[in-house]
């Protein structure tokens, strides 16, 4: 181990397929204290070295695949992979990220990343044991599946030592939302990395390793890295084991009753059907896992276990097996209006085994209902498909048709709500529910307007894991949340005041989770880390401190960094920043920062809040609040030169100023009344 | 006198127990270098712990040709390997019926759980209880306790069912 700071392997795989070559490069260090690593380091490289025209499926595009310094050590939840490019779905900053233990395994194999450029002849997989790095023939596994493919490279090399990460034939061929597929189960499943994958003919990355890991402090790592799991053990939301009983199906039931479950896409945010897609419904009928104590699957070093396995043992869909998630049971359940977890659960395992985002895939399928209901698509044009809400069978056949892009209607939906949309016309465009290009999870912003606003500004597009403030949707003792957010409204549905720090706040330690290599639900669930427990036990009038994740004391034990928790809060800052420099390049604006008209105007029709809408107003004028805080322009949505420099991103700034795509807070001809 | 259980039912192969135990012995990171292993099916969802359960009649201890490197350790009752003692001839590891025994091509020796001197790391952080080390006894009692438990639940829902009219 030459790299001198702790945790990181210190070696980044550079992998030109045009010439078939690989390179292995130092981290920097610099690199490493501004932007820590995984999505934030992979965001630095795109802005360095991605030509913001590049076509996202040209050999030009670039591809990193990262993990950061806390991937693969022990503490809560460090198994993750961040995944980042441009995007074809989308056409800006693409970024997904994985729970696995894919992550951990490249570092012990010696490596933080893979970058990958360029585009092999013909299909290839790269193969990395340890110090072994090779670019293969894939020619036997191209147009698998995504489960044959891992299992034939699992059963060729090292058996269930190698992990494997690989794309499926939706991928391959071109279906916009392709993803890449972690050890059978785990996707990086947002804004089409797959597809990228599969457009430099690079089929999967299959790793072994057998290294090891240093930190540069390990009697305080020890120290700390216990702490943190306690941390994680006390907490009242990991006390009710409901992640574990029923995975992160659990949402469905608390979605559907505090009514902002997304059905029938979008028109309504309560399902009828909700308890028979339910986590308990799939515990109880499928799942293979039946412990006194639940026992779900976990990522690396994970107490939490999110992931329940099942498998349908007789019937119809007898044999479909795999991990089931809540986002990928909305798509495929609520939001098409299926009420069947049979079909749900094949339909998802489907989708998964094609290699395409499960929800991107179920959204775009229920667009399509949508607008067969209304008329704007005819039976001809569905090839005779009976495209109606509620039927399961022909959910099933899209999936199908989708995956081997087939026929006509194949090729449309491969493209995604908005460019089918786009491609159809008539109106389509109404009933979509995107921004930025993609399409909207599994919670209706109307009643979460955390999400919602998160949604709006999130540097990917609409979605929930750039902020994910579930504080809004759980019983925390509202005196918090006017303690860290300035008001109690931020901890309450459909409250406004409060929201915009509330996503910021969850935004900034995103960025530095994702980039450490650990996962949200420890912060962002579950409210386990500094300084949520401290407050709560003042509040509670404890003496004794409880036990916290302490991420900036982590990290800096592990590194040698000295991080405050203001320092590692600013790293948050800078690299939501940087992201948002990246997607300025790529033509975002102040007009990009909103709501799908769906939103702001058709108020819901049932459940608990019936009537409402995210009102325009309060949307322009939480934009504005938001903008203020992240130091951007509010005109233009352009980042101030002042806040870039303040950031110590001096690189950055010069960039956007040569590209004119800075804001200034003081104009030139102030600087010269105030000089002359 | 205590031993180690692996239960599968209960691992969910989150692999604390294998960094637990590298960091502990060796200072490092390395699941490679952990006396225990959790192999991941993933295919199947399956997760089996697997290390060393210090067995009674230890065949690693009985086919090791060096006199010393290997001994029970009277306190804990785990198998040792003397590493000052050890040949590195690897009989040990290709006899064990587990593959607990692993082999380091640096020291050139081999090692084994030594059950942390009667005080497991991998313990401490398995939760579940996948790994437990306890008497032999107080786990089947407890084992007992549960299959009577599920035992119980079904027949009340039988008789319940029954008396509905339905059995």
């Amino acid at each position: 181990m030459g790299f001198e700071l702790g945790g990181y392997a210190g070696t980044l795989l550079r992998v030109d397929l045009t010439k078939g070559k690989v390179e292995k490069v130092p981290l920097s260090k610099e690199l490493c204290a501004l932007y820590i690593g995984g999505r934030g380091r992979d965001a630095k490289i795109l802005f360095d070295e991605l030509p913001p025209e590049t076509d996202p499926l040209s050999p030009d595009n670039i591809l990193c695949i990262s993990t950061g310094p806390i991937t693969g050590l022990l503490g809560p939840t460090t198994g993750r992979v961040n995944v980042a490019s441009k995007s074809p779905l989308t056409d800006i900053y693409g970024n997904s990220n994985a729970g696995t233990h894919w992550g951990p395994e490249l570092k012990y194999a010696g490596y933080d990343g893979i970058i990958i450029k360029g585009k092999a002849v013909k299909p290839v997989y790269i193969y990395i044991e340890d110090d072994l790095v090779e670019i293969r023939d894939a020619g036997h596994l191209w147009g698998k599946g995504v489960f044959e493919t891992t299992s034939i490279l699992q059963r060729d090399h090292n058996g269930y030592d190698t992990k494997v990460a690989a794309v499926g034939p939706a991928a391959e061929n071109g279906v916009l939302y392709g993803s890449i597929i972690f050890d059978y189960w785990d996707a990086a499943g947002r804004t089409g990395m797959g597809t990228v994958m599969a457009s430099k003919n690079l089929k999967a990355i299959a790793v072994t390793g057998t290294g090891e890991l240093k930190v540069a402090n390990p009697q305080r790592y020890a120290e700390l890295a216990k702490e943190c799991w306690q941390a994680v053990l006390e907490d009242p939301g990991f006390k009710t084991q409901e992640h574990a009983a029923l995975g992160t199906l659990v949402v469905m039931g608390l979605g559907n009753a505090q009514g902002w479950l997304p059905t029938r896409n979008f028109r309504e945010s309560v399902f009828e059907l909700a308890d028979k897609v339910s986590g308990e419904e799939f515990r109880d009928r499928f799942s293979t896992k039946q412990a006194p104590i639940p026992a779900g699957r976990a990522c690396m070093s994970c107490p939490n276990r999110c992931k329940r396995f099942g498998r349908i043992e007789s019937g119809k869909y007898a044999g479909t097996k795999g991990n089931i998630e809540f986002e990928g049971a909305a798509a495929f359940g609520p939001k098409c209006g299926v009420g069947d977890l049979e079909a749900v659960f094949h339909a998802y395992m489907l989708s998964n085994d094609y290699g395409m985002d499960c929800i991107t895939c179920g959204n775009t399928i229920a667009l399509l209902m949508e607008l067969h209901e209304e008329g704007i698509l005819s039976h001809e044009e569905l090839e005779g498909l009976d495209l109606h809400f509620g039927n399961a069978e022909a959910m099933i056949e899209m999936v199908h048709k989708i995956g081997r892009r087939k026929g006509k209607l194949g090729e449309l939906a491969g493209l995604g709500e908005a460019k089918a949309a786009q491609a159809i016309g008539r109106g389509a465009e109404n009933y979509i529910t995107t921004i930025k290009g993609l399409g909207t999870i599994g919670t209706d912003p109307r009643v979460a307007t955390g999400f919602g606003f998160g949604f709006a500004v999130a540097s990917r597009g609409s979605d929930h894991l750039r902020a994910h403030p579930v504080f809004e949707m759980i019983k925390y003792p509202e005196a918090v949340a006017e303690e860290v957010f300035g008001s109690k409204e931020a901890g309450r549905l459909r409250g406004f005041e409060g929201k915009v720090r509330l996503v910021a706040w969850h935004e900034n330690m995103a960025a530095v989770t994702d980039s450490m290599g650990t996962c949200r639900f420890m912060h962002a669930s579950f409210y386990a880390e500094y300084p949520f427990p401290e407050v709560l036990s003042k509040l509670l009038k404890r003496d004794k401190p409880p036990p916290s994740i302490k991420y900036h004391e982590w990290l800096s034990a592990a590194t040698g960094l000295n991080f405050t928790f203001e320092d590692l809060f600013r790293a948050g800052e800078r690299i939501i920043t940087l992201e948002r420099a990246l997607n300025v390049r790529f033509g975002v604006r102040r007009k990009d920062d909103t709501l799908p008209r769906r939103f702001l105007t058709q108020p819901l029709p049932s459940g608990p809040f019936k009537g409402v809408v995210f009102p325009e107003d309060k949307l322009k004028a939480m934009v504005d609040e938001y903008y203020d805080l992240r130091g951007w322009e509010k005109e233009t949505g352009l980042p101030f030169k002042e806040r870039l420099l303040e950031l110590g991103m001096e690189d950055v700034a010069l960039d956007l100023e040569r590209r004119g795509l800075v804001a200034l807070k003081l104009k030139k001809e102030d600087v010269q009344l105030k000089t002359g | 006198m205590k031993k180690l259980l692996f239960d599968p039912e209960k691992c969910t192969g989150c692999r604390a127990c294998e960094l637990a135990c590298s960091f502990f012995t060796e200072g490092v990171f390395a699941p490679v270098k952990s006396r225990i292993r959790v192999v991941r099916i993933d295919e199947e969802g399956i997760d089996v712990p697997v290390g060393c359960t210090q067995c009674d009649k230890p065949v690693c201890m009985m086919v090791c040709p060096s006199p010393r490197a290997m001994y029970r350790d009277k306190d804990t009752d785990a198998v040792i390997i003397n590493v000052d003692a050890c040949i590195g001839c690897r009989l040990c590891l290709l006899s064990c019926p587990f593959g607990a025994i692993a082999y380091d091509p640096e020291r050139r020796i081999c090692y084994k759980c030594d059950l942390c001197r009667g005080d497991p790391e991998c313990v401490k952080w398995c939760f579940t209880g996948a790994i437990k080390y306890v008497e032999v006894e107080d786990f089947r009692r407890e084992k007992r306790s549960q299959k009577a438990v599920e035992v119980a639940t079904m027949l009340t829902e039988a008789r319940k069912l029954a008396k509905a009219g339905k059995g």
